[in-house]
């Protein structure tokens, strides 16, 4: 490296020319394209000593950091006292604060984010991965630290947040709103009854987006899905004990999710005024479990079981309830449902393929299966 | 008795609350329904079994409704789109078919379906320059002749 007044400091084994560069011109072929490749490189490379100081950076980082080499070595001194001096909070920032200095000695390719810093002033957000360089006895004898300027990336996260809660603002809003209209239009036309199962069912389709919003809309936990579609019903129960629920953690795709809500909530329902729900001594177990279809498919077998219920006799109508588990749940998602009226409690045991994460415009997500 | 009734119709959409809904208005106008809520459904529907008509969601989830549509053009079996994004959002070659856009609602639902049975020409593939009337021209479009979309 032409620019550098010296190797790395070290012990003076580690000075010696290399074995295999035998010849003047040789080495300088070799130099040449090392800089070739250096300077042309869009990533920031800092090349550090020691102490610290910087004994080497690339054109990247002097366009990053506004310093030269040659100025950034006439300073003699720590490049964090250069570049990364305060906080963006105008509080100074002591090297030994400094997570970049920490990364030093110990770990390969250590990782994170940091504020810098610029010559004129501004502060500019950077990732870095630091690794450390070690001589032949492998004593570590300096850093180098890779850096990106990260500004882009934060303004669309930034972006995309914003963009996130419009989309949130929206959706809340647009139940609302069709809850209200409900309301004005069959005010004094309905009876109260039926009104009180519509607003039940918006209430249900507002919850599942509720856990959808948690995740940024890109899937929603199952165990979450579960929970708050039976939650209305376990706040106006004294006794928790009459739920049981087992079964372990899974990513659902964000339809999966709002067709199970409103699935759940009409079981709950009907629990709750004819079922296991609609005396003092009946219970409900919702247990699942998950297996492999192979190709990283996963199922999701669920079973919703009633029991020391009234006994009970099956509907003589099939209603919004069953016509949305029985025949919907199956056709959406290549799945089956069966809801069996025995005489000793309600059972529905669904199974659902469990539909890869994303949506149309993202060719795949990253959502990690279940454990 | 109206000219709906008692004809097959296919019904492709992949929410469920929303087939319901649809499938309901469907009914209600006199007409069986057949629903599929994927696109292997559908495909398989539009080619074994006879429709007198179709209602096609665009986006079924990860993938668009159009291979059902080819399907159902090459068997002449006349068919309508249902989106929330109006005909803009139509791929080129679907632009003269018709666009129900939603949400469904009864009356522009029953025009549309009574308008394809009506049509003497069945939609082309192809870009349509009358979208949106009753004429129902074959409205060819000569290959790679520039056209300026019509002004909605």
């Amino acid at each position: 490296m032409p620019n550098s007044r010296q190797p790395l400091q070290s012990e003076p084994a580690a000075i010696r020319p290399l074995p295999t560069l035998r010849h003047a011109g040789q080495l300088f072929e070799t130099e040449r394209r090392l800089n070739a490749v250096l300077n042309n490189a869009s990533v920031s490379i800092f090349l550090m000593d020691d102490r610290q100081h910087c004994i080497y950076m690339n054109r990247a980082a002097e366009e990053l950091t506004g310093w030269t080499l040659d100025e950034v070595l006439a300073r003699d001194c720590p490049l964090h006292d250069i570049v990364h001096h305060t906080y963006p909070d105008g509080r100074p920032f002591p090297l030994h604060e400094c997570a970049i200095d920490r990364a030093f000695p110990e770990n390969n390719q250590e990782r994170g984010e940091e504020v810098f810093v610029h010559r004129d002033g501004h502060f500019y957000p950077v990732g870095f991965t630091a690794s450390p360089i070690r001589d032949d006895s492998a004593n570590i004898i300096g850093t180098i630290i890779e850096v990106r300027n990260i500004s882009d990336e934060k303004a669309a996260a930034e972006r995309q947040r914003l963009l996130i809660n419009e989309l949130n603002h929206r959706v809340k809003n647009t139940l609302a709103t069709v809850q209200s209209i409900a309301a004005q239009t069959f005010r004094g036309r309905t009876d109260l009854a039926v009104r009180a199962v519509f607003d039940a069912r918006m209430t249900a389709l507002s919850t599942a987006h509720n856990v959808l919003v948690e995740d940024n809309w890109e899937s929603a936990s199952l165990v979450s899905v579960i929970e708050r579609s039976l939650a209305p019903h376990l706040l106006a129960e004294v006794d928790v004990n009459r739920f049981q629920l087992d079964g372990p953690d899974a990513r659902l795709h964000p339809k999966v999710a709002v067709t199970l809500a409103m699935a759940l909530h009409e079981l709950m329902t009907n629990a709750a005024k004819y079922g296991a729900l609609s005396t003092g001594e009946g219970k409900v177990s919702v247990t699942w479990a998950l297996s492999d279809l192979g190709g990283g498919q996963q199922q999701l077998d669920l079973t919703w079981q009633e029991q020391d219920g009234p006994p009970v006799t099956p509907p003589t109508r099939k209603g919004f309830g069953s016509r949305l588990i029985e025949r919907q749940l199956p056709l959406e998602f290549d799945g089956s449902a069966v809801i069996t009226y025995a005489p000793a409690g309600v059972v529905c045991a669904m199974r659902i393929p469990l539909t890869q994460l994303g949506w149309i415009g993202q060719e795949t997500v990253e959502g990690s299966l279940a454990p | 008795m109206t000219m709906l009734t008692g004809r097959r119709v296919l019904l492709v959409e992949d929410e469920s609350l929303v087939a319901m809904f649809a499938e309901d208005m469907l009914l209600d106008l006199g007409c069986e329904v057949v629903i599929a809520m994927r696109l292997e459904q559908g495909l398989t529907l539009a080619r074994d079994e006879d429709f007198d008509l179709a209602v096609l969601d665009v986006n079924l989830g990860n993938t668009r409704s159009y291979p059902i549509a080819d399907l159902l053009f090459e068997r002449c079996i006349p068919f309508l789109f249902a989106t929330g994004y109006g005909r803009q959002g139509l791929e080129a070659a679907y632009q003269a078919v018709p666009v129900l856009q939603k949400p469904y609602q009864a009356d522009p639902l029953e025009h549309l379906l009574t308008r394809l049975l009506t049509c003497e020409a069945p939609a082309h593939k192809g870009a349509s320059s009358v979208p949106s009337t009753c004429r129902c021209q074959p409205a060819e479009v000569e290959q790679g002749r520039f056209r300026a979309d019509p002004i909605r």
